[in-house]
């Protein structure tokens, strides 16, 4: 599957213009982007898009990567991408089941390369809260919690994470409780890139319809403008896959992503 | 060969077998595989006081925090999933203190477990450092007797009255088998003093003996079983059935009668009738 399913054409087309790249495939692909070659990489639960991300790396990539993801699946090759990021469909065609206990165990002792991990609020050290919004005895919100961050952030060797929303009450300067430390290696919103960079999140590049500066003035930690340029555009394949991959458009309707 | 007498029985049987104030774990993740016939009749049996014990649960306790059955908590991620996110019970649950939560991540409350299983008083955990959670729970920090330097996050032990999971096949003497991943229920079958099982069918032990190694719970572990088909519902079983996503719609429209519709459209509610 890692080997080409849509061929490049001879004529390439122009890539599409800002304001028609929608934040959803803005998102996607730049989550895909952080896969690398003959890695180990995992998704878990409530990750519908790093799952897409994932299985468009598979689709999109020439290279060869691991994707092992929290139903227990090693490399599948589900038929459809399943609205729960930890349905068994995700096991189809698997050759093996790598279930729960083993794949934090692998993470544990080092052996996962690139783990998503989800967060409702993080800071600008790449810290990370998932357990509640105000006081944690006393939440206004109390949210999923824990889950893999606190053990995975620290011992997988790069973590990436994604928000929908891009706002100084999702990247914060402060947050409200701290589920993980360990220094998330990546970030994609709907607008803009981080990467870790000497144990700060830097602004790596933005979205080609928003300014640097409105990326940091919606950002609650403080964002280093300077030569940031527009992110690299999709490509056909990255494109196609992602059309492959929702061709219904149900994932993108779901996910609601905004620009402004 | 030995005769076992068989460990069957109904599910209300097995359901009443579970005191008040018990803590449970909960097998399957998730919508998938979880005891869900088991979940449904702790409600119908007016249940109080139960503690769940569950890395990654989600519709079983935003049922049992719904209907006023569960008290405490120990979980590491709770979601609806899928597309609905947050549990709005369990989350309403905790926001007004009707439930005590015991925040975990999902390994360190498998550490716990493995604590038990492996009949020690605690259990060795990786990453960790960096988060509040030690803080809040008193989790300790103990240097490698061995000398590395290294400093090692303890978990304390972790032991279940009972686990309850579904799986696809028992035998009569109650040996179960799970298709596809087990999730957590191996070693929640190992921490908890007794193990209860639903299954989608009972099948002849002639079948297990092809391929022994198969079997995720040998049957002197287990207490009792019962066979609800589609028990599951409204999540999925591997490879039987999917997720009914709109029986979920249905258990999340908040009025008191959307819940005992719920109860009454239950796979295990129609075959009484």
């Amino acid at each position: 599957m890692s080997t080409g399913s849509t061929t490049a054409s001879a004529s390439v087309p122009a890539p599409p213009a800002a304001a028609e790249l929608s934040p959803f495939a803005y998102l996607v692909v730049n989550l895909s982007r952080f896969v690398r070659p003959h890695e180990v990489t995992f998704s878990g639960v409530n990750s519908s898009l790093p799952m897409l991300a994932c299985l468009l790396a598979k689709r999109a990539y020439d290279f060869d990567f691991t994707y092992i993801n929290v139903a227990g699946g090693v490399d599948p090759e589900p038929p459809v991408a399943p609205i729960s990021s930890s349905d068994p469909v995700l096991t189809t065609g698997t050759a093996s089941i790598f279930d729960n206990e083993d794949f934090y165990d692998l993470c544990c002792r080092g052996g996962m390369d690139l783990c998503f991990l989800g967060a409702a609020q993080i800071d600008g050290a790449g810290s990370t809260n998932v357990s509640a919004i105000g006081d944690w005895h006393h939440p206004k919100v109390r949210l999923p919690g824990g889950g893999g961050g606190a053990v995975m952030l620290p011992t997988a060797r790069r973590a990436v994470t994604w928000r929908t929303e891009h706002s100084p009450r999702t990247l914060v300067e402060r947050l409200d409780f701290t589920t993980a430390a360990g220094g998330m290696h990546g970030l994609v919103t709907p607008i803009a890139v981080f990467t870790l960079v000497e144990g700060r999140l830097r602004l790596t590049s933005h979205h080609p319809a928003v300014t640097p500066e409105d990326v940091a003035s919606r950002t609650g930690f403080a964002v280093d403008v300077a030569g940031v340029p527009p992110t690299a555009p999709p490509t056909e394949r990255e494109l196609a896959a992602l059309a492959e991959l929702d061709p219904d458009g149900h994932f993108e309707r779901d996910a609601d992503l905004r620009l402004t | 060969m030995t005769q076992h007498p068989s460990k069957r029985t109904e599910l209300a049987d097995l359901v009443a077998m579970i005191p008040d104030g018990s803590s449970i774990t909960l097998g399957g993740s998730f919508l998938h595989r979880g005891p869900n016939a088991v979940v449904r009749e702790l409600v119908r049996q007016g249940k109080r006081e139960l503690e769940i014990i569950k890395q990654s649960p989600g519709y079983d306790i935003d049922l049992l925090c719904r209907a006023g059955v569960a008290s405490r908590a120990r979980t590491g991620i709770v979601a609806m999933e899928g597309n609905y996110g947050l549990a709005p019970w369990y989350r309403k649950a905790v926001e007004s203190g009707a439930l005590d939560l015991e925040e975990h991540a999902c390994a360190t409350l498998t550490a716990g477990l493995r604590a038990a299983a492996f009949g020690n008083p605690f259990q060795p955990c990786a990453g960790i450092d960096g988060s509040d959670l030690p803080e809040l729970n008193g989790w300790v920090q103990v240097e490698d007797p061995y000398g590395s330097g290294k400093g090692v996050w303890v978990i304390p032990a972790i032991r279940p009255d009972f686990a309850v999971v579904h799986v696809n096949d028992v035998t009569a003497d109650g040996d179960c088998r799970v298709t596809g991943t087990s999730h957590w229920d191996h070693i929640m079958t190992r921490a908890a003093r007794q193990v209860l099982v639903v299954a989608e069918r009972e099948v002849d032990r002639l079948e297990f003996q092809k391929q022994p190694e198969l079997t995720l719970v040998p049957h002197f572990m287990v207490t009792a079983f019962t066979v609800v088909r589609h028990g599951a519902w409204p999540g999925s079983c591997w490879p039987e059935y999917e997720v009914s996503y709109p029986d979920i719609d249905d258990y999340l429209v908040d009025a008191e009668q959307s819940l005992q519709r719920h109860l009454a459209a239950a796979p295990e509610a129609k075959e009484r009738r």
